[in-house]
């Protein structure tokens, strides 16, 4: 039993730190586990069937979808017009700008379900123009980059149906709606930070808006909103499942922005096709290598074996949740976002379930934790592109984005405590009991 | 271009292809359950199958060919603070790993798998296909995968072209 976890940890640290990629790593540390157990031949087939199984989930298919009306949403003009929007909103505010630029990012995660995207195709547009009216550089990056992790939590998000999967089958339903309030606390806290910081820095505040041309801008941008209407009133209104959600939100984007806004021309959809099977091809071999490790975790008996040992530290359940914390903000440093979700989930369920926390309240909460990580060095992939996209390098937005991460860390800790923030939406629904 | 780098980029672009149609057959597929559970009487049956298998396909396929652009997530911190031969050196090591863990898990694991399913005559609920072809993905994507490490073992050391894997895409939980 101890060596076993020996070998685990060794060798899948070790082939992550000699920069294999974590799917393969996943995978060969799950097989040499495997091998002090059991013969060579049983431990092959069962690892290559257990990563074909994995993958072999209709909840799944939401994930391609969403990726690929992503990526036609990013080219399909869609981005600007929520820009023009959220403009009309909160432009006219001292440092409205940075105002914007948080909440087009939080509709563009959102929408997309990506924050990678979300930072490419919002900080793209809004760091330029942000310069251009003397805001520094270096928050702007800042800002877009931890703006863009909302979109992890607000529905629909690719990240949340990972978590359903690794948790055994938590309702998507459920865990979208519990997503709303922490997401939105997340924006609304981060533009608390930019509204101070604006003060502080006389910032200019943005364009004012006529009434008139108010109007037209929310109409230009009502059609790239009611998508979220569509995808999230028909999964939660029960009318379909999130995968045919997902093949409607694709249907939807591609009439929009190939027949309407006419952004993208059907010469271009091969290319889009192919970008979107490699990003769900890349998430898929995780997901098939993972399933093999939590197979192989249970048939080891480590996730008991974890949750007697962080009981037998304490018993309180704040202290656990502070030390759980703790360990995921260690992780997502240094691990992205889905592989963490994957490896991490199957683990902590068991501690989750001996303190009577929700599995929803306990996937809001990690997902939140692990968006702090992606904007922090030395691995955050967000934090890299928007890095780019700022022309900026992580040594200097580093400074901006403390008072972010203290907002986003508040949030967690409030999320963390009070499990009615995530789970008061999806009770109203009668989505949980 | 020598041979084996033309070999590999005409395989690469029948898959790139491939993984296209795929795709878009996965979309009609979806869309077309879903105009026949609310517009026709009798919703379809084998589409839910038929996704969830082309999935496994796309997935698997589609590793190898991310594989060979670079695209898996991977963590470079280490690999980047070394010097070019050192990080040529261990990038070969990790090519090495990939072959071996695409020749005994999935060429011969998968194979295993396939045979079995083949004798045991598994078929699938709906279709009635033969589970050992859906599983045919395994080795066939472990031969690409293995082609394509075996194309990186041999490249020329690169200054910028050391690191396995990728760290800005759009990945994170895409």
């Amino acid at each position: 039993m101890d060596y076993t976890i020996i070998i685990l940890l060794v060798s899948f640290v070790v082939l992550l730190a000699i920069n294999t990629p974590i799917a393969v790593s996943i995978a060969v540390a799950t097989v040499l586990t495997m091998l002090a157990t059991m013969g060579p031949n049983a431990a092959l087939t069962t690892v290559a069937q257990r990563m074909a199984s994995g993958l072999d989930s209709f909840a799944l298919l939401a994930i391609p979808f969403f990726i690929l009306s992503g990526y036609l949403m990013g080219q399909g003009g869609i981005a600007r017009r929520l820009i023009n929007f959220a403009m009309v909103l909160v432009g006219r505010f001292s440092g409205g700008l940075a105002l914007v630029n948080v909440i087009a990012c939080a509709l563009f995660g959102s929408i997309s379900g990506s924050a990678v995207a979300a930072t490419s195709a919002i900080g793209g547009f809004m760091i330029p123009a942000m310069n251009k009216e003397g805001y520094d550089k270096n928050f702007n990056t800042a800002v877009t980059v931890t703006a863009s992790t909302t979109g992890m939590l607000i529905p629909p998000s690719n990240i949340l149906i990972i978590f359903s999967l690794a948790s055994g089958g938590v309702s998507i339903a459920a865990l979208f709606m519990a997503g709303y309030i922490p997401g939105l606390l997340v924006a609304f806290g981060l533009m608390i930070v930019c509204a101070i910081y604006a003060k502080r820095h006389n910032f200019p505040s943005g364009l004012k808006y006529s009434f008139r041309e108010g109007i037209t801008h929310l109409l230009a941008a009502i059609p790239s909103l009611f998508l979220i209407f569509i995808v999230i009133g028909g999964i939660i209104g029960g009318y379909f499942t999130p995968t045919e959600a997902g093949a409607i939100a694709v249907i939807y984007a591609l009439i929009l922005s190939v027949g309407v806004y006419r952004e993208i021309s059907f010469a271009d959809l091969p290319q889009i096709l192919l970008k979107s099977v490699q990003t769900t091809a890349i998430v898929m071999l995780l997901i098939g290598a993972s399933a093999a490790m939590s197979w192989m975790l249970s048939y080891e008996f480590i996730p008991q074996t974890f949750t007697e040992l962080i009981l037998s530290l304490s018993e309180n359940p704040i202290m656990i949740l502070i030390l759980i914390n703790i360990m995921l903000l260690v992780v997502g440093t240094f691990m992205d976002m889905t592989p963490a979700v994957l490896i991490f989930t199957p683990i902590l369920m068991p501690v989750m379930a001996a303190m009577n926390i929700s599995p929803v309240h306990f996937g809001i909460m990690m997902i939140l934790n692990l968006s702090i990580g992606l904007c922090t060095p030395p691995v955050g992939s967000v934090l890299f592109v928007g890095c780019s996209i700022g022309k900026t390098t992580i040594g200097e937005v580093v400074k901006p984005l403390l008072p972010l991460y203290a907002a986003m860390f508040i949030c967690l800790l409030l999320v963390t405590f009070v499990p009615a923030f995530s789970e008061a939406l999806p009770r109203i629904f009668g989505l949980i009991d | 271009m020598s041979p084996l780098a033309f070999f590999v980029e005409r395989i690469d672009t029948i898959l790139k292809n491939v993984l296209i149609v795929l795709m878009a057959l996965l979309l009609v597929d979806v869309s077309w359950q879903v105009l026949t559970r609310f517009v026709l009487p009798t919703p379809s049956s084998f589409t839910e199958e038929l996704a969830r298998f082309l999935l496994i396909w796309i997935g698997l396929l589609g590793s190898a060919q991310a594989y060979r652009h670079k695209m898996h997530l991977g963590v470079d911190i280490l690999v980047k603070s070394m010097s070019t031969s050192k990080a040529t050196v261990i990038n070969r090591f990790v090519q090495i790993i990939t072959i071996l863990f695409s020749a005994s898990v999935l060429i011969y694991g998968g194979m295993k798998l396939v045979l079995l399913a083949y004798h045991l005559e598994q078929k699938s609920a709906a279709m009635q296909i033969n589970m050992g072809i859906i599983y045919l993905a395994l080795p066939l994507s472990g031969i690409l995968l293995s082609l394509f490490a075996f194309e990186k073992l041999l490249a020329p050391p690169e200054a910028r072209a050391t690191s396995t894997t990728n760290n800005t895409d759009n990945v994170e939980g895409a």
